[in-house]
């Protein structure tokens, strides 16, 4: 496979005047402007290569690549920490929390930053995602204590939109059951294929048409399916046609038409637990279940039934509550299921567009430079409208 | 053989005979070859299988035809061979085919018509079906949708790493490394299909919104406007394709030509790391060659359903090989597909039945004449 170079961030254009910003009702504040001088502590956490961190010098999201960062932030005097042991009270990452500036972490080995942790945090500024999706972080305890949270948006929705067209095709195409035929010796074509469909034709929703969902659907498109979608906001009517995708505005109507659903929303307060036991047997008996999401979005029992009983025909996805899932997770060992670690969005393609993205937003964190819009989770203590 | 040839030349010169040859009176012996479906056949439109025999069992007998259904193919004293001496028309499936070889030819005296349910007829000698002036059809289009998608699969499932991450799931592991290390975003990649016939240009066309850099080899060139419109490549010489694909997708038929193109020299000039998927032909491929290429890492992964020996033998070196995704020969075979082949064998008898030509794409050997893809 070969390597697409690492691409350098746009170089930044240096603001003539610099505006500050104070907000005085909150006891919690912490400056967010930074003289050029200052010399930060930055954490990352990320899980560790090991063998593997050799094999490929794109491998930058690991421990030992690090996002390809620590000669540039060394060489401007900064001290880089990296780090995986990153639970429990006498964690390297604890040590380091009261006086890190700034932490990095990636939602697949995702450093909590809990209330309690935020408060022992005295001199955090800024909280960066590598990758996307922040929900490893309390963001109203972050907000509450005027911090700054952003992600890398966009480095990885291609990947997550791919994996997620990947698991659809594997799951109802019934390819896993082919596959461990293959590696046992055996050739049984009718206990694959009694329960092998083409895409063609089938009925698929996503739950949620952010970035990522729009752009699944956009790959769904030459495989003429019939494709709905539900989210708060309508899509443009002009893309939607594009797209061939219609608007379904009560999530518990579209969901009974589809033979394939696909999540693709934030976890927030409100989609915790939205797949509940209820709410999946309203579903198709034999639908398909594509959850590239978040874990916590489906309740986890009800979705180990649920496909034991055959309600749900598949599961697949890569992300899990609590991540890592612990050996005895039981999505590991429930029927027709097609599920990985948490992978997605870190291939190497991914590691180098979110890397990236965090260089160029520590590099205008340095220099008292807003970020892209896009980026902020939370901005100064103010948390971005679809995250409330 | 001279009581044909003569029948034959009956027919080019009569076409009251032609008409009484066919009466609708006139019974056959139809005799279909698929693989077992035993408990699974509970599926309604689970049709490709010996127990629902394609759906047509009680049309065929309602018009006094003789419906015989067998797996057992192999061998002289198979329940095939018992039927081949008086069988007008055998179908069989590339997913459980019955070789028709000239031996076997040559002792089907009664036999007129070779169907295939699904596409692919190189399980028949179509020299010596050419030569006994049988016709030979299959039902084109019926799976090409379905391969093209499996095709997708299998390049996604390999660049992608999905298999040691399923591994690890089942294994109660986590080791994001293990996986992140050799992953791959298609994005950006390039893909090249050797072969751009239905399969190839229905994979183009669901390739493209992956923003690959898309190059295709075949014998004929896409007029410009489709080119454009798929936005592939057209390369004239296969050697000088090869090693700018990250992704090679083998798309042609098995022909003297193509058997054993891809050995140990053709591999050895593709990429590095290069990923293979093939749902053509297993025997397109060198076996050993392709085994070796994975364990030494020169072949970052194969994936495909189709072997040189089907059904593969449980020691077949590609079911053991690393970072293989090999399933049994079952992407032409969903329930999607069996109910578009079944349908289109149904239409084949009736009109043979009534004495009327096939769609013209669907003939291999019409009448003893090859068609000119297979030559």
């Amino acid at each position: 496979m070969s390597d697409p170079t690492l691409a350098q961030p746009h170089l930044v254009e240096v603001h003539t005047t610099l505006e500050t910003v104070v907000t005085t009702h909150n006891h919690n504040h912490r400056p967010s402007i930074n003289a050029s001088g200052e010399k930060k502590k930055i954490v990352g956490v990320f899980y560790k290569g090991n063998e593997y961190a050799k094999l490929n010098p794109n491998f930058v999201g690991c421990v030992e690549g690090a996002l390809g960062i620590r000669e540039w932030l060394e060489s401007q005097g900064h001290q880089y920490i990296v780090t995986d042991d990153k639970e429990g009270p006498d964690s390297e990452l604890e040590k380091h929390i009261p006086d890190a500036h700034v932490i990095i972490s990636t939602p697949f080995h995702p450093a909590y930053v809990t209330a309690e942790r935020i408060k022992k945090a005295q001199k955090l500024e800024l909280l960066l995602t590598a990758g996307i999706g922040s929900d490893h972080v309390d963001l109203k305890a972050a907000a509450a204590a005027g911090l700054t949270v952003a992600e890398v948006t966009g480095s990885n929705v291609v990947s997550v939109a791919e994996d997620e067209l990947m698991r659809i095709l594997i799951l109802m195409r019934n390819f896993l059951p082919g596959y461990h035929q293959a590696v046992k010796g055996e050739w049984n074509v009718a206990g694959i294929a009694h329960r092998a469909y083409d895409l063609e034709g089938k009925t698929v929703g996503t739950v949620g048409a952010g970035r990522i969902g729009k752009l699944l659907l956009q790959r769904l498109k030459p495989f003429n399916c019939n494709l709905l979608y539900f989210d708060r906001l309508r899509i443009d009517p002009e893309l939607e046609k594009e797209i061939g995708a219609k608007f379904e505005e009560d999530l518990d109507a579209m969901l009974p038409k589809c033979d394939v659903i696909v999540i693709n929303t934030p976890l927030t307060e409100q989609t915790r637990g939205l797949f509940d036991k209820n709410r999946i047997a309203k579903c198709k008996k034999g639908v398909l279940i594509v959850n590239n999401a978040r874990g916590a979005i489906a309740d986890t029992q009800a979705i180990a039934d649920a496909c034991s009983s055959g309600h749900v025909a598949g599961y697949s996805g890569d992300v899990w509550f609590p991540q890592p899932a612990p050996k005895d997770h039981p999505w590991r060992y429930m029927p027709n299921h097609a599920m990985t670690p948490h992978i997605s969005g870190t291939t190497i393609d991914a590691q180098l567009r979110y890397a990236a993205g965090v260089k160029d937003m520590l590099d205008r964190h340095f220099k008292g430079e807003d970020f892209p819009e896009q980026n902020y989770i939370v901005k100064e203590g103010q948390l971005a409208s679809q995250y409330r």
